[in-house]
């Protein structure tokens, strides 16, 4: 998000971008035409599948309260039908709540509703060129859950013991406001492996199957069998 | 060590085990030998007497029919004489001149009774006296002669000893004289064989009734209540009168002779029991003597009970001495204990009196003076003092458990208070997650939709930037008052690093870069006392210097310094720097910014913000040369204020 990079001709990239309210559904939809991208724009959960019956996508941006159902069941759906579409919640604060629900179900990152229209552009420039985002408040939230309290803490479930001590220290590093270079020069780490390691924590995050939640609430104590 | 260390070792400490018990038993002995030795010394001394002058003992003595001269102090070998007892005559001169003084006839000691007769007239019938008729006792007898029956010179005393058991008779050297020279040796006689017994037994009853109250109130330990029957019985002995003549009520109290072998075998119990021994139904055989003369005395007659008393009781008291003297000193050496210490020694010295006493019964002593009735009073001091000390030493065990359930109970009030705020913290932080949430929820449905509709219609219309603006501010202000409830576990840095997406976010469309330097590894020190309310003021004043630099200073460049110090003290503390190279302002004084209202509102409010969270703000800022630009240097408390109390 905080990255530029030049990425290639946008002309084939289509994005489907749901989004209920008008004028920030125009507004993104301008943004990202103006980049280039091809984008499906939808209001609804209905219309989202009607766009993705035509194809898959190569990037969802997808809000989540939507009037007709919930935009997670959108994101859960369109990961197992296209595994390759780049996922992207829009959020208006960017908090938890929202994003890390998105993120366990196969999103990755989130988009801010009121984003420049540049940062909207090179937001998925770098999501297409596979570099996933990682908010500073989002890795705050999943290191925090790394650390063991005597009871599970408020908010959203979220299982991190799939997590690596090098990737729990990257995302201190991202929490605590630290750049990317300056995180893989304290972990002795070269700059450009960093953000297959958020890559890789992104997927460590998500649930993939009923039985797989049923064995990791297992795991975790939260279920005695 | 080896492997045989192990045998050798108990083996030695054993041997040290023993080695210390003998020579504990040996200082014991010592020591009671040195009591017996000390208690044959004082009563081998012989008690004062009065100006020998005075002494008449030339006596001409008619016993059982027969008439010869003898000299006092005389042993009858008679048992019983009542009905033909001895009779002493003898002479005494009274000088001329002294018919103005009284005089009398002072008989120290004698068993059982005696009739005093001068010049044929009777002055002193010691039968009288209950107190004197007890062989046990060493009452004395005074009487004033009237001064019609005597005359100057020679005058003729007659002395009657009547005797009835159950020892023999004896009669001690008597004095006559002016009353004014007997007195006093009397009334020491009298103090130490009459008054004495008597102010022990009260002693007696007092302990009778503190040990049958502590009986009765600690029911699982006999030991008080028949060490209580042992001093009621005593307190009944010394204060119930023994008259001499046949009455229906005399065989009433001849019980009281039974006493001495009942009292002393209720002692010998108490002195097992003290010894930690189990009451066992064999042990009434130590209550057969008392019993036996009991019923000798109701059934039988005096002669009898006489006669048994000498068999049975006198032998009962010596036996239950030695047995009490044997258990008290393994009691006393076992336990260490002080209450079988004292009564050990106050056996001691009982069992010297009793033989002594028992020597002058057979008349191996030059006089006839028991003392074994008197040094029961050492017995009865042992036992005050044992009770004593045992009910100290219990105060001062409740004390001491007192006092360590205080401390328990403290200790545990302080980790349930512990707990209670840990407890309390906790619920706080989840009442504030759950309500960070309720919040966020509300702004998302309604504020924060609507926002974004602003910003979105606004950029539509083109013409009304100010309005986008604002809507913007808006969310980023929302943004940050969400963010600042999250729980951060007291590390400000959690918070810069959101703060620090904000600030580029903010900047990227003025072309503004932001240079983020922590100087230090680990950012800033951890505050655990770290409030949400600390970390809103700390990001808007920081969002202040942020706001400053692109609206009012030109700057190009952002600077963001974040470091530890260490003062002198060693504390450490946070210290945030925001450094922009732009315009720079001339700053007034009284520290506001010089010139431009805004500005100056701007660093007002900066300034109340760090210092209601207890931090330093210093601001520099320069118009000229190459340093130019406005620095402003943000120092943290080594500890956030609690309250908002310093609000300045």
């Amino acid at each position: 998000m905080n990255s530029l990079s030049d990425g290639p001709k946008a002309e084939a990239i289509t994005v489907v971008l749901v989004e209920d309210d008008a004028p920030t559904l125009w507004r993104l939809q301008d943004a990202l035409a103006k980049a280039g991208y091809q984008v499906r724009a939808a209001g609804t959960l209905a219309e989202a599948r009607a766009c993705l019956a035509q194809g898959a996508p190569k990037v969802l941006l997808t809000d989540l309260q939507l009037p007709d159902g919930h935009g997670v069941d959108l994101i859960r759906e369109t990961r197992r039908r296209f595994p390759d579409t780049e996922i992207m919640v829009i959020s208006i604060l960017g908090d938890e709540e929202s994003v890390i629900s998105a993120i366990t179900v196969g999103a990755t990152g989130y988009l801010l509703k009121d984003a420049f229209p540049t940062d909207i552009a090179a937001t998925v420039r770098d999501l297409v060129a596979g570099h996933s985002p990682i908010s500073a408040s989002i890795a705050r939230f999943i290191v925090r859950r790394t650390q063991s309290t005597p009871e599970p803490p408020p908010g959203p479930a979220l299982n991190t013991t799939k997590l690596t001590p090098r990737e729990i220290d990257i995302l201190w590093g991202i929490a605590k406001g630290f750049s990317y270079a300056e995180i893989a020069s304290h972990l002795g780490l070269s700059r450009q492996t960093v953000p297959g390691h958020i890559k890789s924590i992104y997927r460590k995050l998500e649930v993939h199957t009923r039985g797989e939640a049923v064995f990791e609430a297992v795991q975790q104590g939260l279920i005695k069998l | 060590m080896n492997d045989h260390g192990d045998d050798v070792q108990p083996e030695l400490r054993g041997r040290a085990r023993r080695r210390l018990r003998s020579s504990r038993l040996i200082q014991y002995l010592l020591l009671q030998a040195a009591i017996t030795v000390a208690g044959v010394a004082v009563l081998l001394q012989s008690l004062p007497g009065p100006p020998t002058q005075y002494q008449v003992t030339a006596f001409q003595l008619t016993e059982a029919g027969a008439e010869r001269a003898v000299t006092l102090p005389y042993f009858s070998p008679l048992r019983n004489a009542m009905n033909d007892p001895p009779r002493f005559r003898g002479h005494f001169v009274r000088p001329a001149g002294e018919a103005s003084r009284a005089w009398s006839v002072f008989l120290p000691r004698f068993t059982n009774g005696v009739e005093v007769t001068v010049n044929d007239v009777v002055i002193l019938d010691s039968r009288r006296d209950p107190a004197a008729n007890r062989p046990d006792r060493n009452t004395p007898a005074i009487a004033v002669i009237p001064a019609s029956v005597l005359r100057d010179g020679d005058n003729a005393i007659s002395i009657r000893l009547f005797i009835w058991g159950p020892i023999t008779g004896f009669l001690d050297r008597i004095w006559v004289g002016p009353d004014e020279a007997l007195r006093p040796t009397y009334n020491l006689r009298t103090l130490v064989f009459v008054t004495l017994p008597v102010v022990f037994s009260s002693w007696q009853a007092i302990l009778a009734v503190i040990l049958g109250i502590m009986w009765v109130m600690r029911r699982h330990e006999p030991a008080y209540g028949v060490l209580a029957a042992a001093m009621a019985v005593g307190v009944g002995q010394a204060f119930l009168q023994t008259p001499m003549d046949e009455t229906p009520f005399s065989r009433f109290n001849v019980i009281l002779i039974s006493s001495a072998p009942i009292e002393s075998a209720l002692v010998l119990v108490f002195a097992l029991l003290l010894s930690g021994w189990k009451w066992q139904r064999y042990a009434w055989i130590i209550f057969i003597p008392g019993i036996a003369l009991a019923l000798a005395g109701l059934f039988g007659n005096q002669a009898l009970v006489r006669a048994l008393f000498l068999i049975l009781a006198v032998p009962m008291v010596g036996i239950s001495l030695l047995i009490m003297a044997v258990v008290t000193a393994r009691s006393a050496l076992q336990r260490q204990n002080v209450a079988s210490f004292l009564l050990g020694c106050a056996v001691t010295i009982m069992l010297t009196c009793w033989i002594v006493d028992l020597l002058s019964v057979f008349q191996m002593m030059p006089n006839r003076i028991f003392t074994a009735r008197l040094s029961y009073s050492a017995m009865l001091v042992a036992i005050g003092a044992g009770l004593t000390w045992r009910f100290a030493r219990a105060l001062n065990q409740v004390d001491g458990f007192a006092g360590r359930l205080v401390t328990q109970v403290r200790e545990a009030e302080e980790k349930l208070k512990a707990s209670f705020a840990r407890e309390e913290e906790r619920a706080r932080a989840a009442a504030l997650a759950r309500e960070r949430t309720r919040l966020m929820r509300d702004l998302h449905d309604g504020l924060g939709g609507q926002l974004v509709s602003i910003v979105a219609l606004s950029e539509r219309g083109n013409g009304s930037a100010g309005i986008g603006d604002a809507a913007r501010a808006a969310l980023k202000d929302l943004r940050l008052v969400i963010d600042s409830m999250d729980d951060i576990g007291g590390d400000l840095m959690l918070a810069l690093g959101s703060w620090r997406e904000r600030a580029m976010a903010q900047l990227r469309p003025h072309d503004i870069a932001l240079d983020w330097r922590a100087v230090t590894a680990q950012g800033l020190p951890v505050h655990p006392e770290l409030r949400p309310w600390h970390v809103i003021q700390i990001v808007r004043l920081l969002d202040e210097a942020v706001t400053n630099a692109v609206k009012h200073a030109e700057a190009r460049r952002i600077t963001v310094r974040i470091e530890t110090l260490v003062d002198a003290d060693g504390l450490e503390r946070g210290c945030i720097t925001v450094e922009d190279d732009g315009r720079g302002f001339e700053i007034a004084p009284d520290g506001g910014a010089a010139g431009a209202a805004k500005t100056a509102r701007g660093l007002r409010n900066m300034r109340s913000r760090a210092a209601r969270c207890g931090a330093e703000l210093e601001l520099s800022s320069s118009a000229q040369g190459t340093h130019k630009g406005t620095r402003v240097r943000l120092t943290l408390p080594h500890r956030f204020p609690d309250s908002d109390g310093a609000a300045g």
